[in-house]
């Protein structure tokens, strides 16, 4: 099965001799059809430098390729109703996983990046990287045998708990050491082998500031920052309707600056992440100032940050404090940054910022506030509605773009496949040739792929 | 007892005493007179008709009309013009069970566009989120219900075995759950035992698939069927061809249970409690309603039932006395 499937892409790839510049119009005309600034022949020919010739050549390129259908009709407009020429974004789709402190999500996007199904998992805190990725990989392979009738697979996108530093290759080709030891843990390279598709890998907060821009409350915000405050305190960042990376691909890390407080300063992470709220409803239940809390931790024998901040919803006095504190520290850094960037919308994410309206509240009152008036004019601060979706819906619009991308594409296009670009054939090849690999799993696999 | 699945988004679970109404909401709520519409996926079920009844009953305490109750028979297209046949009464709210995720996504969504606040029971439709489109979803632990079915399963399993697993054809957030759920758990803890899956779209498929898995496997040691109903079919298969295999299921309908107290083939039932999550949904859109906060996820964990436990695990889940044959079955009454 795998040695069929390799034939039929390698041979593919060898007929596919496109001569280039024709390759980068079928690329410019798919991305034009793509992203919906064009539907029909006609604006094809005026959006770009296409002869009505070269349009009808690619289209009928495209639509071998499956990636094109112009079998429906639009609304007539006083004479013949025109072809419509869609973008089929169920030819293939990307698998998409989110790795949190605690909590691991996996869904199937098609190839507009639309979230098609998902499912979230509890995981053990503390779990050693190779032990991680045994289980993101047993999590991802399961999921995935529920799904496994559909269009075939085309790549996997991961967003991870950590930064990751720019690169301008297509495709990943080892595992970024977010954390001490999940280079050696091979995440990546065990997902090509096990998958036999391309992987790209980002930051959680880079794909959850894409989830919300793309498909939540910033769709069409020109500039968003969105704030996720769980473990820790990070933030993304689009300016100019683009998503901000920094000059290394580490934008965010808020929770590192410096905090005045009364008990010493620290970070923001040390004063509103979430073992600071833990560990201030422990204090909160020795001191007797929260009756709520100390009657769950008597039953159930553990605190959670989720219990306080439902406490504090509930009204417990304790609760509400330890709410408050921590939305003040996080309001008082927002509302430099807001005068210092001038968004147009805040949102907010993670359980601490999403199981109350507490939290909301005192950093809406700290931003507005604490930032300069003219940039708090307009300015709207709210919950992401997108939960933990946000991460996956932006790892699969990450994906999806960079499949997409024309520098990218014009190396697969013609193929029809990208299983067939080079780059990701050499990174195969060096799998197949180096150490590391895992045959129970490749087997596995290139079934499924 | 504690929650093992998160919601469809991620999201942490609240407990289901996490919405209660207190005396005043319930006054306010009667003044108000509420006007719901009920649309559930079919109401040919033991758990089904259970769950209509706990909300029907807390509604009513509350002064709430319900207007409707649709029966979708497991069918998205039915479910599409329920819900819009619903709308136009205009009512203040729409409990919805949805049968699928994509297919009854925009008849949803229309729902919420027309401002009739929405909760949902069990699953949420693609690209429906809370807050947004729903106020809250309540749920079982489905995840932990997959859980509890393999536990029970396992200690009738010998070792190197292999079992058979029938889930649900249709993308449905509480089978899918059950289903990884259940691979999950033996992944962990029974990684020498083999698991066969086949998954029936329709009810009648149900026994043919269990002979494919007897045909394929002689020696099928251990069988998992998705909720009872169908399960009812694996059992007739099983019956049919005179073989005892162990058995585990979810949802403690009548049929199983007989079965289990019996000792056929059913060794346990991981089990809901339908009337009571009923009450919470009938409460979380009273709450939201009343224009009160209320967590967008709420679970009501499941219930692991074996035949020492099943006398106490059906007067509590079916709150009434339990039928003769199964005190029969289980030798508490002499026939």
């Amino acid at each position: 099965m795998a040695t069929q499937d390799q034939e039929t892409i390698a041979s593919r790839a060898a007929r596919a001799r496109v001569p280039d510049a024709a390759t980068i119009s079928m690329v410019d005309l798919l991305n034009l059809l793509r992203t919906g600034q064009a539907t029909t022949r006609q604006e094809l020919e005026r959006a770009g430098p296409f002869s009505r010739s070269i349009v009808a050549d690619r289209l009928a390129l495209l639509t071998e390729l499956g990636l094109v259908d112009e079998s429906a009709s639009g609304v007539a407009n006083g004479g013949r109703a025109p072809r419509l020429t869609r973008f089929v974004a169920q030819r293939a789709r990307l698998l998409v996983a989110s790795i949190s402190q605690g909590a691991l999500g996996v869904g199937l996007v098609d190839l507009s990046g639309q979230l098609q199904t998902e499912h979230h998992e509890v995981i053990e805190p503390g779990l050693e990287p190779v032990d991680l990725a045994d289980r993101v990989l047993g999590v991802i392979r399961r999921f995935h045998s529920r799904h496994s009738s559909g269009p075939e697979l085309w790549g996997i996108s991961i967003a991870v708990p950590g930064p990751v530093t720019l690169d301008d290759a297509p495709f990943a080709q080892r595992t970024p050491d977010v954390l001490p030891g999940w280079q050696e843990a091979d995440l990546v390279g065990r997902l090509i082998d096990a998958f036999g598709v391309p992987v790209w890998v980002r930051s959680s907060i880079d794909a959850m500031t894409m989830g919300e821009w793309r498909a939540g409350l910033g769709q069409g915000a020109g500039g968003m920052l969105f704030v996720n405050v769980g473990g820790r305190v990070n933030a993304g960042l689009v300016i100019g309707g683009q998503l901000y990376r920094g000059a290394s691909g580490a934008v965010g890390l808020i929770g590192q600056t410096g905090i005045a407080g009364g008990t010493g300063g620290g970070t923001l992470d040390s004063g509103a992440g979430a073992a600071a709220i833990r560990d201030a409803g422990l204090r909160a239940i020795e001191e007797g100032r929260s009756p709520a809390l100390a009657d769950l931790v008597a039953r159930v024998s553990k605190l959670s940050v989720n219990d306080i901040c439902q406490a504090a919803q509930m009204g417990d006095a304790g609760s509400v404090e330890i709410v408050s504190r921590a939305a003040r520290l996080v309001g008082g850094t927002l509302a430099t940054l807001t005068s210092m960037l001038d968004p147009q919308l805040i949102v907010l994410s993670g359980t601490i910022a999403q199981s109350n309206d507490i939290f909301l509240a005192v950093v809406r009152e700290a931003v507005y506030g604490g930032s300069h008036p003219l940039v708090t004019r307009d300015l709207q601060i709210h919950r992401s509605q997108l939960s933990g979706s946000a991460a996956l819906i932006g790892a699969g619009w990450i994906g999806t773009e960079e499949l997409f991308r024309p520098a990218v594409a014009r190396d697969w296009l013609p193929a029809g496949t990208p299983l067939a670009h080079p780059s990701f054939a050499a990174i195969r090849g060096a799998r197949q040739d180096g150490a590391g690999r895992d045959p129970a799993q490749t087997t596995q696999g290139v079934k499924t792929a | 007892m504690t929650v093992l699945g998160l919601g469809p988004h991620g999201e942490t679970a609240a407990p289901p005493e996490r919405v209660s109404l207190l005396p005043q909401d319930i006054a306010q709520a009667r003044e108000r007179n509420f006007r719901v519409g009920i649309v559930v996926h079919t109401l040919q079920s033991d758990w089904a008709t259970r769950l209509v009844r706990g909300m029907i009953g807390t509604l009513g305490e509350c002064g709430a009309l319900v207007i409707d109750v649709a029966d979708c028979g497991f069918s998205a297209e039915t479910q599409a013009h329920a819900l819009d046949r619903l709308r136009r009464q205009e009512p203040d709210a729409i409990i919805s069970l949805p049968v699928a995720n994509a297919d009854v996504a925009e008849a949803h969504r229309r729902v919420s566009e027309d401002g009739i606040h929405l909760t949902l029971i069990d699953n949420a439709p693609t690209g429906l989120t809370p807050g947004r489109h729903y106020g809250s979803l309540v749920s079982a632990d489905n995840y932990g219900l997959g859980q509890m079915a393999a536990q029970l399963l396992s200690p009738h399993v010998g070792e190197r075995a292999r079992i058979g697993l029938i889930g649900y054809d249709t993308e449905f957030f509480p089978t899918d759950q059950r289903e990884i759920a259940f691979s999950a758990w033996l992944d962990r803890h029974r990684p020498d035992v083999t698991v066969d899956i086949r998954r029936f779209s329709a009810f009648a498929d149900v026994r043919r698939l269990t002979g494919e898995l007897i045909d394929r496997a002689p020696e099928l040691a251990g069988l998992f069927v998705i909720w009872d109903g169908p399960c009812h079919s694996a059992l007739a298969e099983l019956r049919h061809r005179n073989l005892r295999v162990p058995v585990t299921t979810i949802d403690l309908g009548k049929q199983v249970t007989e079965q289990l107290a019996r000792d056929q083939n059913v060794v346990g039932i991981a089990a809901q409690r339908p009337f009571q999550q009923g009450e919470v949904v009938a409460r979380a859109t009273l709450t939201h309603l009343l224009g009160r906060s209320c967590p967008s996820w709420i679970v009501l964990p499941g219930i692991a039932v074996d035949r020492d436990s099943v006398v106490q695990a059906y007067q509590t889940i079916w709150r009434e006395v339990v039928p003769r044959s199964i005190l029969e079955g289980l030798s508490i009454l002499k026939p």
